[in-house]
């Protein structure tokens, strides 16, 4: 298998990327890392006459905290965010999505930005920047505009991107006091893996009689995009964190929110009994840091 | 202290440097001038009938020099063993598989090449396919192959003893089931090849092989050549594990092409490629019934195995007798009868991989011997001990163990993983599991039926006196055969490592069956062996001339002349030799006469000193059908101690470390020994865990990638302790036999009974996917809770 023939372009700015997009519309793919577009090409599942690589625009590698937001340039890798002290800090559990990404070498390559463009209902990143309610930046023709992530997918592979937008990057807000977040995937084995679930979660604590003041939990790999689990969440608001609590959201998460598929990978009652046990794991880690503020 | 002066040691390996540095060519490192590209057109379909084929619009594509068929390659058969020739080079009447070749392509460029495939039209009857045993073995189920009917393409009925008897004395009887998936051997390199032809009329042919001798044998009569005239040359190889022991399509389309375009002509293999081709560990579904007193003594073992076959035999007929006869030991068991089926599907031929055969079989008894065990109430150790065979037992299809250190091999697991602190104390979700296995070291018979020499090894002593040149045919495929032959050949010849220099892999040096069953360093391990004492004795018996000493009282020791008694004055010869170097820098000034002096005087006696060794085996084994499959010089065995931790609640198991002792013989390179044991235990772990090749409705391979494909990662390799046990086995060079197979066998079984031991759950299908696990020990818990 060979790789198609294509024009390759580096603009160095963001509006000499849209230009070229609008230039040539359809007949042209924006590429980050390419750790997938290059393989998905190579297969002739996309094609494109010309590729725009976003890798020669600074500001679109950067990590940048700015008040109460942070934000993530599209083009900051697996292997950047693993690295960043304020990610490592205060976003834990894109921390260790961005650990778990692929191999090293993919790490390397792989954008945060590709990886949500992406929109695989599998993606590591992604029920991460959910539950920490990132936004997604776009720029095109007509301007600018900014989206919630956790609204961004539309389905495998399908976006709310429109013709000729480029995402730039993601703003979220820097988290307060009294919360916690984590992170957990489950494949087949230790690494380079492709999830069978991944699930992540947020919880803030009200310190006054710590209960659970907000729960945020996403799931991935168990419907079209990765899906907020709003009946776990329900849950555990206004309860005081706990074994029995955890156990619950898990199983509503499981009964309630997910829709799994049975595939190669995993069938789906694997995958529902799955997303309980990683539920209640991941809430049982992110009270505990909550706690621990 | 080694009694030895090279080998036995942890030598660097010799290929190292360049392959550390990237240097090491491999085929698809080399191009030639004028270098073609090839490319094949594979089959879409799993079974289909190929109505015609319209090459034009291929032909009349720019920079296309050549698009053949079997209209034009002719539809000579072949295969692995001669008693199957059951493939063409390409499909003639139908195809059987979804990659069956059907044409390929010479271009000027290897993206012309495949525009050029695409544009070759075949139209197709599609026919409905089998895709699993039981399909195939269904009245009235689509057929393969005409010449065997109901897709059966071998069967073996063999009964040693009196098993029915057998079980009538038994107190305890076992039958169990199991089965295991596809596996690919997910080398590195995937197979690629450049073919030459000169116009003297000989064929050269530089592949990615563990057999170069067979392949050529292959590409000659396939090709209808003179043996003579086909040369195969092995550069650097990223491993092969079974899947590279025989002629491949790609090789013999590439060889056609060059000759008939008399220019350089390269083809490769993608990774899609590799998984379409497959030839790797077959499916196994066994039934085994065990039976034992009440006292721990084994007495009569009954199994039936079916063998996912695929669309040919490739190694499938030697796979199924290797299922049935390796069960006959390591443990004393007097009665064995075996009913095995290899069936033909449409899916592509698996043919041998490491512990070729043998490695569920012995997954599935291990297991039933932990039963046993467990219900006599005996540690799994000890029934394992109370039945082992002995030194010079031979077990009852006649495997003669001429040497036998698997009772040590235990007692050192035992030692190693503290066995008797932990089995029966592990805290709740953790295990600890063991088992034994044994594998042949080397073939006993050449694939062909052939009187031939299984190894030749040529040794020239450079004419300077300095250096030791090796020429094998073998084949150095990553395992270490090259270092392994260099020491051998530098221990013979009493001189070190670093004066041994080796060239292998061609089949101008000589005869070579290459690097299959384990046979190298016992085989070509002797050749290498002889040839190092020939040139040896040549040196020698012109030092005696010319020292008037007799030749039993001079050796040659660490690159200097030994003499038994009186060193004699040998100033003369020194003053000849520095004669002859006038003006060099090296002048020798040891106190003894150096090797260099020595075999540089014999070349100026005597012209280039070349010695020669040869290697076949002694007659052996048993007389019934089916015998030569199994038999060999030599066993390897070894045991394992796996711990494990399983998650509960998701399934997923950890291995947390594994100890394992092999008997080699005697470790010629420690280092090589080591590495192939955590080598087989790697992928030991790979096929108990997560590998499986996965195939559609539709015959096509789903994860014909190294990223759905899952072989083990570091992050999944455990902490291995590998102890090398040495039993100086009688028919190995220096006492050495084989490690590169018999250290898989254990691996397999120790994590299920681990696993057994962690969780309560006995696994009877591979591999442990959390999903699997998560499922049994699920209904464990409602049959337990009924």
């Amino acid at each position: 298998m060979l790789l198609p023939k294509f024009e390759f372009y580096e603009p160095t700015s963001i509006q000499e990327a849209i230009d070229l997009k609008k230039k040539y519309r359809g007949k042209a793919k924006l590429m980050a890392g390419g750790t997938d577009l290059l393989v998905h090409l190579k297969k002739k599942l996309v094609t494109a006459d010309h590729l725009i690589s976003l890798a020669k625009i600074k500001e679109l590698s950067q990590v940048q905290q700015a008040g109460d937001t942070l934000k993530i340039g599209t083009c900051v890798t697996m292997s950047q965010l693993s690295k960043s002290a304020v990610i490592q800090e205060k976003f834990g559990a894109i921390k260790t999505a961005s650990d778990n990404l692929g191999t090293h070498l993919i790490r390397n390559r792989a954008t945060l930005g590709g990886n949500v463009c992406n929109a695989s209902p599998a993606g590591e990143a992604l029920p991460s920047l959910i539950v920490y309610q990132a936004q997604v930046r776009l720029q095109g023709p007509e301007g600018k505009r900014k989206i919630p992530v956790e609204s961004f997918f539309k389905g495998p592979g399908k976006t709310d991107i429109h013709e000729g937008e480029i995402l730039v990057g993601f703003q979220l807000p820097l988290p307060e006091k009294n919360y916690g977040a984590h992170y957990l995937q489950l494949g087949k084995r230790k690494s380079s893996e492709i999830n069978v679930v991944n699930v992540a979660a947020f919880v803030e604590i009200n310190p006054a009689d710590q209960t659970v003041k907000t729960a945020r939990i996403a799931l991935g790999s168990v419907a079209a995009t990765p899906i907020r689990s709003f009946h776990a969440e329900d849950v555990l608001t206004n309860k005081a964190p706990g074994e029995a609590v955890f156990y619950e959201a898990g199983e509503a998460a499981r009964h309630k929110d997910c829709q799994p598929i049975d595939d190669f990978r995993g069938t789906a009652a694997y995958r529902r009994a799955m997303i309980g046990v990683l539920t209640k794991r991941t809430l049982e880690t992110a009270c505990k840091l909550a706690m621990a503020q | 202290m080694s009694k030895f002066d090279v080998i036995n040691s942890y030598a660097p390996r010799i290929d190292c440097p360049d392959k550390a540095t990237g240097k090491a060519i491999f085929t698809d490192d080399l191009s030639k001038p004028g270098m073609l590209y090839g490319a094949m057109l594979q089959s879409p379909h799993a079974h289909a009938k190929i109505l015609s084929i319209d090459t034009s619009k291929a032909k009349a594509l720019e920079g296309v020099k050549a698009v053949i068929t079997s209209k034009e390659t002719g539809s000579v058969k072949y295969g692995v063993s001669p008693a199957r020739y059951d493939e063409t080079m390409f499909a003639t009447d139908k195809v059987r598989y979804v990659g069956d070749e059907i044409a390929a392509v010479a271009a000027t460029s290897l993206e012309i090449a495949l525009n050029a495939v695409a544009l070759i039209q075949v139209e197709y009857e599609v026919l409905p396919a089998v895709l699993t045993v039981e399909d195939a073995m269904k009245e009235g189920a689509p057929q393969l192959h005409e010449a065997f009917t109901n897709n059966l393409c071998a069967e073996v009925h063999q009964e040693f003893g009196n098993v029915e008897e057998g079980f009538k004395q038994c107190d305890i009887i076992k039958t169990t089931t199991m089965k295991n998936k596809r596996q690919d051997g997910a080398f590195i390199e995937m197979q690629a090849c450049i073919a030459e032809y000169d116009r003297r009329g000989t064929l050269t042919l530089t592949t990615s092989t563990q057999v170069p001798h067979y392949v050529q044998r292959t590409v000659a009569m396939v090709l209808g050549m003179d043996v003579g005239k086909v040369r195969v040359i092995k550069p650097y190889v990223g491993a092969g594990f079974g899947i590279k022991a025989a002629a491949n399509h790609q090789e013999l389309a590439c060889c056609f092409l060059a000759r008939m375009l008399k220019k350089p002509v390269k083809m490769n293999y993608t990774r899609e490629q590799v998984f379409m081709y497959g030839r790797a560990r077959h499916q196994f579904s066994h039934t085994i019934t065990t039976g034992a007193k009440k006292d721990g003594t084994l007495v009569a073992l009954k199994h039936e195995c079916y063998l996912d076959g695929g669309a040919y035999t490739s190694f499938g007929i030697a796979t199924v007798y290797y299922t049935g006869s390796l069960l006959a030991g390591p443990y004393k068991l007097p009665n064995m009868s075996y009913d095995g089926y290899r069936v033909y599907n449409n899916k592509p031929a698996c043919g041998a991989q490491r512990g070729h055969g043998a490695v569920i079989a012995r997954a599935v008894f291990e297991q039933q011997m932990d039963m046993i065990a467990e219900e006599i109430g005996m540690d799994p150790l000890e029934l394992r001990i109370k039945n082992m065979m002995n030194t010079g037992d031979t077990t009852c299809n006649d495997l003669n163990m001429s040497s036998f250190g698997m009772s040590e091999c235990i007692e050192a697991v035992r030692d190693g993983s503290g066995w008797d602190k932990k089995k029966g104390n592990m805290p709740k979700g953790k295990g600890i599991g063991m088992a034994c296995g044994f594998f042949v070291s080397g073939a006993g018979f050449p694939i062909y039926r052939s009187d031939t020499f299984h190894g030749t090894v040529i040794v020239k002593l450079t004419e300077d006196g300095g250096t030791a040149l090796v020429y094998t045919a073998s084949a150095e495929i990553g395992q270490g055969s090259d270092t392994a032959f260099a020491m051998i050949v530098g221990e013979a010849l009493g001189i070190p490592l670093e004066n041994v220099r080796l060239a292998s892999g061609d089949t101008d040096m000589g005869v070579d069956l290459g690097a299959y069953s384990s046979r190298q360093t016992l085989m070509t391990g002797h050749a290498a062996k002889e040839a190092g004492e020939h040139a040896k004795q040549q040196v020698l018996e012109v030092l005696a001339e010319q020292l008037d000493t007799p030749l039993e009282d001079m050796d040659i020791k660490n690159g200097c002349i030994e003499f038994k008694n009186q060193t004699p004055d040998f100033s003369a010869l020194r003053t000849r030799y520095i004669k002859e170097h006038r003006g060099w820098t090296d002048n020798p000034e040891s106190e003894k006469l150096t090797f260099k002096e020595a075999s540089r005087i014999a070349f100026l006696e005597k012209g280039s000193i070349v010695g020669t060794g040869k290697y076949r085996p002694h007659w052996l084994g048993g007389k019934f059908k089916g015998a030569a499959v199994g038999t060999s010089p030599a066993y390897g065995c070894s045991a394992q101690v796996a711990e494990v931790t399983v998650d509960m609640e998701t399934g997923q198991i950890t291995i947390d470390n594994i100890v394992d002792a092999h008997d080699c013989g005697k470790a010629i390179n420690r280092n090589s020994v080591e590495g192939q044991m955590q080598g087989s235990i790697s992928m030991g772990i790979g096929e108990t865990m997560h590998e499986e090749v996965i195939f559609n409705d539709k015959g096509q391979v789903l994860n014909s990638d190294l990223a759905e494909y899952k072989i083990v990662t570091a992050m999944d390799m455990p902490p291995v302790k590998a102890i090398v046990v040495e039993s100086d086995e009688p028919n190995g060079p220096y006492g050495a036999k084989e490690v590169g197979e018999g250290a898989i066998m254990p691996t397999i079984p120790a994590i299920l009974n681990a696993v057994y031991d962690a969780t309560g759950v006995r696994m009877n299908e591979l591999p442990l996917t959390p999903e699997r696990v998560y499922t049994a020990i699920q209904a464990y818990k409602e049959r337990s809770n009924a």
